[in-house]
């Protein structure tokens, strides 16, 4: 085991009113080589979570163990077996990526750093274009990338990463989440940060779905889903105001996201549904739809928003 | 041992580049401030003495280590806190002390060529009397990091726009209220108090002491005013940088 998080529970404020519970009494595991998603809303406690994990600050109550040992005992011991990708930008000004990731590497293995290695992972983010250009010219994607690399050159026993594919193109995307496979391939762990949640889906090994310092769930995505239903889904493309629309009855749980508007139904309303969803189309209240099978991003907002699906 | 020396040299590769160009273009400032301080002043001050002189080519060394450590060096850690760089750095695999060692280092470096070339150019036009004494390696490591601590101390402690503030008050106050171009003497008896504790006066009559050996004396209490300063700039830098 890579890591053990028992109980942990950070506040924040002086026990008053402006006392924030960030983190409430949070317990999991992560095993080697394994794929590990924080999926949770903005301000949910997730980067709490992670700097108590690195020691840059410390539980109220609980512990945390990384390959056996206590954090909070040896925090700079954490920081050689955690690598990092933070949420932010890093700027590395004039440094280009080659030289920010080699430094990087050298910095975390020493002598044991392979310079191959650089190379190697540009070549799988399809990133040489950029390798020699200086920080400051790069786009905010190849500055992504560049900060992704520098955290996985060198990469420790865990790696954690925080949105990492924020302003990748769809196509680097792919690349990406195939860096972090190989990684796991050597034995390395990887906490993988994010509200993306669709994207997290298809990569993750297991989930904890935070919300407000908690838990909601945690296992394996279809796990998850099904706990929360065996629902299916129908995605509409609005071609009007979502106010215009009137959702059918059979909906159990609607959810808008710009034109998108997404609702669960039990599968044996499937027909007349569509039946409805064609109604919609003819009178140009919708330009499409789709029927899917719950998606983990249902089984999310489901979760967090409190409704009881199911 | 080795590892923190090659951390050491890593991190200080990894930050020098990062701010390169930043940083050449602060050390040529350095030298034409230090060269107008020396310059600029002799407008100010109409047929000055060889003394007046020697107290502003003595002094200037001082003001740039004072505008590297308490003025350049807080603006560029208020960036890196509101970029996020200075969260980044906290979890590096390194000790925070090589860090702060390898940033100290870099910000000593560009302030050196400032300091040798405006004595030089003061030595050329004026000949005020330099009398350097072997004292001056220790005196300007002292005196530089005593600044450069302080800077950390204070800008690490406190959030961006504060930092920031401060480091307006101190450029102006070391340059015109400040005894390091001129005799203490001149100051009202409550500035003087001021700056019996405050570093800037100790700086500037040490640097003194050994630019102009014969000239001028620092008392044990400047060098020890520096130490305790020194101290509580990098203790409080690095309990900030530990702290959780």
């Amino acid at each position: 085991m890579i890591l053990d998080v028992k109980g942990v529970t950070k506040v924040f404020g002086d026990g008053g009113k402006s006392r924030n519970m960030a983190n409430d009494h949070l317990t999991f595991r992560i095993h080697e080589g394994e794929i590990f998603g924080l999926l949770g809303q903005n301000g949910a406690g997730k980067t709490t979570l992670v700097n108590q994990i690195l020691g840059l600050s410390t539980p109220d109550r609980g512990d945390i163990d990384l390959l056996g040992e206590s954090v909070i005992q040896s925090p700079a011991r954490a920081r050689s077996i955690c690598s990092v990708q933070p949420q932010s930008q890093v700027p590395i000004g004039l440094l280009t990526p080659k030289q920010a990731v080699s430094l990087m590497g050298k910095m975390r293995a020493g002598n044991n750093f392979d310079p191959k290695r650089v190379g190697a992972l540009f070549d799988a983010l399809n990133m040489q274009e950029w390798a020699n250009t200086p920080g400051e010219k790069l786009s905010g994607g190849a500055q992504r990338l560049t900060s992704f690399c520098m955290a996985v050159i060198a990469p420790g026993n865990l790696v954690i990463l925080d949105e990492p594919t924020n302003d990748v193109d769809p196509v680097r995307r792919r690349y990406l989440w195939q860096v972090i496979r190989d990684l796991t391939n050597d034995g390395t762990s990887v906490i993988l940060v994010t509200h993306n949640v669709l994207e997290a889906e298809r990569t993750v090994d297991r989930v904890a779905i935070m919300h407000e310092g908690k838990f909601l769930a945690q296992g394996s995505p279809s796990e998850i889903k099904r706990s929360v239903s065996n629902h299916m889904r129908m995605e509409l493309s609005l071609a009007c105001e979502p106010a215009d629309i009137e959702i059918p009855g059979c909906a159990l749980s609607a959810h808008q996201n710009g034109s998108r508007l997404l609702f669960s139904m039990d599968p044996a309303n499937v027909p007349p549904a569509i039946d409805w969803a064609k109604d919609q189309i003819d009178r140009g209240l919708i330009m499409d739809y789709s029927l899917s099978p719950t998606t983990i991003e249902d089984a999310y907002i489901a979760l967090t928003s409190g409704k009881a699906v199911g | 041992m080795m590892t923190t020396l090659s951390h050491y040299k890593y991190v200080f590769q990894m930050q020098f580049l990062r701010n390169a160009g930043f940083l050449v273009v602060m050390m040529l400032i350095h030298i034409l401030i230090s060269i107008g301080i020396v310059i600029g002043f002799t407008y100010l001050i109409p047929n000055p003495d060889t003394s007046t002189i020697l107290f502003l080519a003595t002094g200037a060394p001082t003001i740039i280590l004072i505008f590297t450590g308490l003025v350049v060096l807080p603006q560029q850690v208020g960036t890196a806190k509101t970029d996020g760089y200075m969260e980044f750095m906290r979890t590096w695999s390194v000790k925070r002390s090589v860090i702060l060692g390898a940033d100290t280092a870099i910000w000593l470096l560009i302030t050196i060529p400032g300091i040798i070339v405006s004595s030089f150019v003061a030595h050329l036009m004026f000949h005020p009397g330099y009398d350097i004494s072997w004292t001056i390696i220790p005196a300007l490591l002292m005196i530089a990091l005593t600044s450069i601590g302080v800077g950390y101390g204070f800008s690490y402690l406190l959030p961006p726009a504060a930092s920031l503030g401060i480091s307006q008050v101190v450029v102006f106050g070391a340059l015109m209220f400040s005894p390091v171009n001129f005799p203490m003497e001149r100051l009202p008896g409550w500035l003087q108090a001021l700056h019996e504790v405050l570093p800037i006066y100790s700086m500037a009559e040490v640097m003194r002491a050994s630019l102009a050996a014969s000239a001028f004396d620092a008392n044990m209490g400047n060098y020890i005013n520096l130490l305790i300063w020194c101290v509580l700039g990098y203790g409080g830098a690095i309990v900030i940088l530990n702290r959780k």
